[in-house]
């Protein structure tokens, strides 16, 4: 628990958040990167396309396709497709990598779910998100991303930037550019 | 399913027998019509604050604000008092059953995460999460700082095992440990799966479960000799179990699991999972009284109510923002 002789909101505790994101601390401070805040968050978000649920699911079902529809994603190749475990990797346009593993996927109820122990260029831990399409009538779908998530900063008195509050602004973000790029994409003509 | 085909002679046999039971036991612990229903407490960490739920009548009856991001609750119905966890102010809210009021906040460590109570009500435990810490508050000298006894990496859940002792899940070092909380000292430590969070016992079999958040399955420790506790047998359940209760006469064991969405009923005597129940939300917390059980849906926020034989949802009641019910959540006034 070195964390947390830090000062608060100094350089050293930037620099640390810095280290934690290299994956380096994963070897000098097992213990602190295990951990997690103790208030868990969650964001929610949804959008209603005008096309067949199908048709949405065929665009979004396959884990290694988020490169194709997300608009933050540069490259997302997965391991083992859609099967259980499959580890993919998230080559953000910005700069970063997410690391991904595959918890579930069902074509039946058009979903897949996944997770990932540390946020990498996120500033989450503990994360798992689930990415759902339901049939709204014929002709219109409703997508849903849902995440559940510690903040980034494992211990008592993050730093602003690795906070409650950044981490569900940091997923807000991306499920709404995600879903809002989705729509786009797949009303166009 | 299983349950129910092999056994229904049983099944009505045991209602029968626990109706019986539940009425001597009413009769004893309820002698004038005081009707005090037992109720449901549980802590909604978004909006820091507990709902109060009438079990009798499957209603909210108050919202009691406490601390910063509420977790951990225990409602103590020896001596009337819930005790509950605020992590993010690192303090535990004590409420009165009887007024629905906090009447005294207490610092606890650096972060307070799992609770649990001696039966008779003299020890309050507490898994100082941060500290690595299991800190234990003698309710019998109000003021007095906690004992605290150093313990493994993110300790999490509690089970009270009798005077000061009490079980804790070192989550980040997958183990148990028993801990003598007055001589301030581990007293056994046993390997579990991965990340326990929640632990239940089952006293009748002297039983410890400890739930593995991350390796979706649950270590059933065999406790008869608790300084040489034993792993007795491993049972796979869902993705991320978060919490169980017993049911159904102590024959079924409830387990909720978060990254499902379901709950998966184990067959406690033969330790297989008889049946898994859909339709939850993230579902947290798990607490039995009577035949119902209590499913505390942090994503969806709402208390689903079962009927523990059968596994159907009876009804659903909407709480707070975030809640958890992490722990024995039900209580009723002595």
């Amino acid at each position: 628990m070195r964390l947390r002789t830090l000062p608060r909101r100094g350089a050293l505790a930037r620099l640390a958040h810095l280290v934690t994101l290299t994956g380096l601390a994963a070897a000098l401070l097992p213990a602190t990167v295990l951990a997690h805040g103790p208030t868990r968050q969650k964001v929610t978000e949804q959008v209603t396309i005008n096309a067949p649920a199908a048709a949405v699911w065929a665009r979004i079902r396959n884990f290694d396709a988020l490169k194709d529809w997300h608009p933050a994603v540069a490259e997302s190749p997965a391991t083992q497709g859609n099967s259980e475990g499959s580890v993919r990797t998230l080559q953000l346009k910005g700069g970063g990598t997410v690391v991904e593993t595959l918890e579930s996927h069902d074509e039946a109820k058009m979903r897949y779910s996944y997770r990932a122990k540390q946020g990498g260029a996120l500033p989450v831990s503990n994360y798992a998100s689930t990415l759902s399409v339901r049939a709204d009538g014929d002709n219109k779908a409703v997508v849903e991303w849902r995440g559940a998530f510690y903040r980034g900063y494992p211990n008592n008195d993050p730093p602003p930037d690795q906070n409650d509050e950044a981490a569900v602004r940091a997923i807000t973000g991306v499920y709404q550019s995600g879903l809002a790029q989705l729509k786009k994409l797949t009303e166009a003509r | 399913m299983s349950a129910r085909g092999s056994g229904a002679g049983n099944c009505i046999r045991d209602v029968a027998l626990a109706t019986a039971l539940a009425t001597a036991l009413a009769a004893a612990a309820l002698p004038v019509a005081v009707a005090a229903a037992p109720f449901a407490y549980i802590t909604n960490q978004g909006s820091h604050d507990v709902s109060v739920v009438d079990l009798a009548l499957n209603q909210v009856v108050a919202t009691v604000p406490v601390g910063k991001s509420p977790a951990g609750v225990v409602a103590a119905s020896a001596t009337g008092l819930v005790y509950v966890s605020n992590p993010d102010s690192r303090s535990i809210s004590v409420i009165d059953m009887r007024s629905q009021r906090v009447t005294a906040e207490w610092p606890a460590g650096q972060g307070p995460v799992g609770l649990d109570a001696s039966a008779d009500g003299r020890w309050l435990f507490a898994a100082d999460w941060y500290a690595n810490r299991l800190l234990a508050f003698d309710t019998q000298q109000p003021g007095q700082p906690p004992r605290a006894t150093p313990v493994g990496q993110a300790p999490a859940g509690v089970a009270a095992a009798g005077g000061a002792l009490a079980w804790v899940a070192e989550r980040d070092d997958n183990s148990v440990a028993l801990v003598d909380a007055a001589a301030q000292r581990v007293l056994s430590r046993v390997a579990v799966g991965d990340h326990p969070f929640a632990l239940l016992l089952d006293t009748p079999r002297q039983r410890l479960y400890v739930l593995n958040v991350q390796s979706n399955d649950l270590s059933v420790i065999d406790i008869q000799q608790p300084t040489q506790p034993t792993l007795l047998a491993t049972v796979a359940v869902g993705k991320a179990p978060y919490g169980a209760a017993l049911a159904h006469g102590g024959q079924l064991l409830y387990v909720t699991n978060q990254h499902d969405d379901t709950v998966s009923v184990v067959d406690a005597e033969r330790l297989t999972v008889t049946r898994t129940l859909r339709g939850f939300g993230y579902p947290e917390g798990v607490a039995s009284f009577g035949d119902r059980v209590y499913v505390v849906n942090w994503m969806d926020e709402q208390l689903s109510v079962l009927d523990a034989a059968s596994g159907r949802t009876l009804a659903q009641v909407p709480t707070g923002r975030n809640s958890r019910g992490f722990g024995a959540f039900i209580g009723a006034p002595p």
